[in-house]
């Protein structure tokens, strides 16, 4: 059955290939090449379809189909392009590569196909691979590149190195590579190989001797990414210098013979790459990601004029070599102009534009540690520095030959403070000055009303009579309560007729002491038991003048009625 | 309880003050030691904290000298017109004031007669002045009435003297006033502008030290009239006398 369809797919292959030359007449050049590497791979087996042309990749219009079998799987479409010397000649070769998957036994072809060559129609030669079921065939598998990375997670920004390695080839032959490139999006590679050298490595149980290219490679895209590589085999075309370490069995032949260009690549390497994070971001962060750390900044000089320029350098130590990193930006001050230098590591030009500081002003910087995934504060701190002040002149020449007057310079420090103020704004755009200037206002005006009212009384003095005698009153009042409560009968009844006394003074108009019994009964008319009240008490202050005075400690007893009848003479005043 | 409120109120201020005028009078004696020493820049530093607490026409001299030693002479001589301005009678202000405008060459403020008045005593004094000629004005018209006096000849002339004084104290006091609007221009080789714009048309340089009138602001800027001509400078190119 196998056999029936494989003769069925190799019929079609050659009438389509005889149509495909029929229908297009095409050159046929000698520098196109097409060809299976290797040629007997076993059933399900890989092998590359290379096909080589010697014209720039800018010349070559190739097809967007063509025809194979259909029972050869072609994946991947890699193409590279090298400047070198073919057949003694300095030309530019372009390579087509791609990996194939045999998925039948018996010879598989794929025919001759027209691709565009500067705009000439050039054919492509037949290619056959042969696909045997035999598992037990001795040819070494194709030819790769050995693509190591360090770890496989990584933080976007972070620089890493990638090594290429080329084992020996069928011949032991040991091979550079060149036009090395890196195929998956969103990273961003060095331009040249950090290291190159031959090496043994440890391949299928056997040591074998490599050749080793570093590269520095930088992803830029969050997500998980695909990393393969492809060069060109190039001899002993070393593009540097070269170390060869270590052995390998078998003897190793280090170029030789005429250069052969072929693309390679290598399998492709899984990447994840994750966002840095936004949390714990310090201060002159500028994307560094490594670990790090800082030698005490240099400065070229600690003893400057205010205005010039002073240097200062800091030397970042990393684990990786290749990584470098970007300064932080310079800080911006008001005593201190900032210019950062590019020249080699992290440095700066300082002016100090006042004599004020004492030291360097601190320069934020930090970077990223993957391993810890926190970051890292590398702040460049102060250096102390003396800044000089500019100097100026203390004093002036005599002017003229005027002998007589004196040469003007700058006096002596004055000993003490001297007149102070509490502010240097002048009190009369103060509000609290503003409103000082009232109180004269509110003196005059109160003199004035002090007046009016002065005259009013001298025109009305029965009312400065009433005041008197109620201001009189209470201070009677107060003694009458003391003597009351103190039990003393005789200063009771005393008081309380000087009381009713003054009380009905103002009525008479006549001195208190002038007025008698009648005068406050007449002012208590109708109120009889008022009257009975006042009566005893005048009864028994007169008493007092006796030649036998009564005893008058009963009349304690009075002392509410004694002070309802004040509160109804005190209502008629 | 109100009366011991007023005490305790009354001591604070009291103590506040006490407080204020010993930090002032400590940074006047850290700034000497540091002058002596020749660390200028720590003594200005000095100088200018006891004048921030309490100004003084002597912290205001030492203050400029300090600034002069440091190569400023826009904030010195700023600094000895402050220490005039608290006391016109300062002789240390005035003879470094006349030499610092010889040496920069630059041109003491140009004053009206009302200015120029105001000048000859301290700027509070005149409204001192002013108050109590109002007042005793005042006071020689209605007083007699008030306590029932007859009006004599002295009265009035008394009346007659403290309006007379009012008058030409109060138009002194006006020049104070007007003076609040002078300046320094404290950097070196400041750009006066034709709009208040930092992109602008330069109009002319300034020297430090150039005495010139604030006539208005905008944002960032004042409009000055100096003896070069005007335009708008950037605030913190010219300082006021009196700070606002």
């Amino acid at each position: 059955m196998n056999l029936l369809r494989f003769k069925l797919i190799l019929f079609s292959s050659l009438v389509a290939g005889i149509a495909l030359r029929g229908r297009m007449p095409a050159a046929e050049i000698s520098g196109v090449e097409a060809a299976f590497d290797p040629p007997v791979v076993a059933l399900e087996g890989k092998s590359f379809y290379r096909v080589t042309v010697a014209a720039p990749a800018a010349s070559i219009q190739w097809p967007e189909r063509f025809h194979t079998p259909i029972v050869l799987k072609l994946e991947g479409n890699t193409r590279g392009e090298i400047l070198g010397n073919v057949n003694g000649q300095m030309m530019t070769q372009t390579t087509f590569l791609f990996e194939t998957l045999a998925l039948m036994t018996g010879n598989l072809t794929i025919p001759p196909f027209v691709i565009g060559v500067d705009g000439q129609r050039v054919v492509v030669p037949a290619a056959t691979l042969t696909v045997v079921e035999d598992h037990s065939i001795t040819n070494p598998p194709p030819r790769r590149i050995l693509l190591e990375i360090p770890k496989t997670n990584f933080y976007a920004g972070e620089s890493f190195v990638a090594r290429l390695l080329l084992p020996v080839g069928p011949a032991n032959q040991i091979d550079a590579l060149r036009e090395v490139q890196f195929n998956g999006d969103g990273f961003i590679a060095g331009k040249t190989a950090l290291r190159m050298s031959v090496e043994t490595v440890e391949r299928a149980g056997r040591k074998v001797a490599a050749y080793l290219q570093e590269m520095l490679l930088t992803p830029m895209v969050v997500g998980d990414l695909k990393l393969s590589a492809q060069g060109f085999t190039a001899g002993r075309e070393f593009t540097g210098a070269i170390t060869i370490t270590g052995g390998a069995n078998g003897p190793v032949i280090l170029g030789g013979g005429p250069v052969r260009y072929v693309l390679l690549t290598s399998e492709p390497v899984p990447i994840k790459v994750r966002p840095l994070p936004e949390e714990g971001r310090r201060p002159g962060f500028t994307g560094g990601i490594g670990r790090f750390t800082c030698d005490p900044p240099q400065l070229s000089t600690n003893r400057v004029h205010a205005g010039e320029p002073l240097l200062l350098k800091v030397t970042v130590h990393g684990e990786k070599a290749a990584v470098k990193l970007t300064p932080p930006p310079p800080p911006q001050l008001k005593d201190w102009e900032i210019i950062p230098e590019h020249q080699s590591g992290i440095g700066f030009t300082l002016i100090p534009l006042t004599d004020e500081p004492r030291a360097t002003p601190a320069i934020p910087f930090s970077c990223f540690d993957p391993e810890t995934g926190e970051y890292v504060d590398l702040t460049i701190p102060p250096v102390p520095v003396t800044i000089i002040s500019e100097g100026v002149p203390t004093a002036l020449p005599q002017a003229g030959n005027d002998s007589g007057a004196a040469a003007l310079k700058l006096t002596g420090l004055a000993p003490r403070p001297g007149i102070t103020v509490s502010s240097l704004k002048p009190l009369q755009l103060r509000p609290w000055f503003v409103s000082l200037q009232m109180l004269p206002v509110i003196g005059l005006m109160g003199l004035w009303q002090w007046g009016r009212r002065r005259r009013f009384l001298e025109a009305h003095p029965e009312i400065v009579r009433r005041r008197q005698a109620i201001r009189a009153l209470r201070r009677e009042q107060v003694k009458l309560r003391k003597t009351a409560a103190a039990g003393d009968a005789a200063a009771f009844v005393r008081h309380a007729a000087a009381a009713m006394r003054i009380a009905c003074a103002p009525h008479f108009p006549a001195h208190p002491r002038a007025l008698v019994c009648a005068d406050v009964l007449a002012v208590l008319a109708g109120q009889e038991s008022a009257g009975e009240t006042a009566r005893r008490i005048f009864s028994a202050d007169d008493a007092r003048f006796a030649a036998t005075p009564e005893a008058c400690a009963g009349l304690l007893a009075l002392r509410n009625d004694v002070d309802a009848v004040l509160q109804k003479l005190e209502e008629q005043l | 309880m109100k009366r011991r409120r007023a005490i305790v109120i009354a001591a604070a201020f009291l103590i506040g003050g006490i407080l204020r005028a010993t930090a002032a009078d400590y940074w006047f004696a850290e700034g000497t030691n540091a002058m002596l020493a020749g660390q200028y820049a720590v003594a200005a530093r000095a100088f200018a904290d006891s004048a921030a607490r309490q100004p003084a026409a002597g912290t205001f001299v030492n203050l400029g000298i300090a600034e002069w030693r440091r190569g400023h002479a826009g904030a010195a001589i700023l600094a000895w017109e402050r220490a005039q301005w608290i006391n016109p009678f300062d002789a240390r202000a005035a003879e470094n004031l006349r030499f610092a405008r010889q040496f920069t060459q630059t041109d003491p403020p140009q004053l009206t007669w009302f200015e120029t008045a105001s000048t000859w005593l301290p700027g509070n004094a005149w409204v001192w002045i002013a108050g109590a000629g109002l007042w005793l004005a005042a006071g020689a018209a209605v007083l007699p009435g008030i306590f029932r006096r007859r009006k004599t000849g002295w009265h009035q002339a008394l009346a007659t003297l403290g309006l007379c004084i009012f008058l030409f104290s109060i138009t002194a006091s006006f020049g104070v006033i007007t003076r609040t609007q002078l300046g320094v221009v404290i950097k070196k080789g400041a750009e006066l502008r034709l709009t208040p714009t930092r992109n602008s048309e330069m109009v002319a340089t300034v020297a430090a030290g150039s005495a010139a009138r604030k006539l208005k602001a905008r944002g960032d800027y004042y409009y000055i009239r100096t003896a070069d001509g005007a335009g708008w400078i950037e605030r913190d190119q010219f300082s006021l006398i009196c700070p606002e």
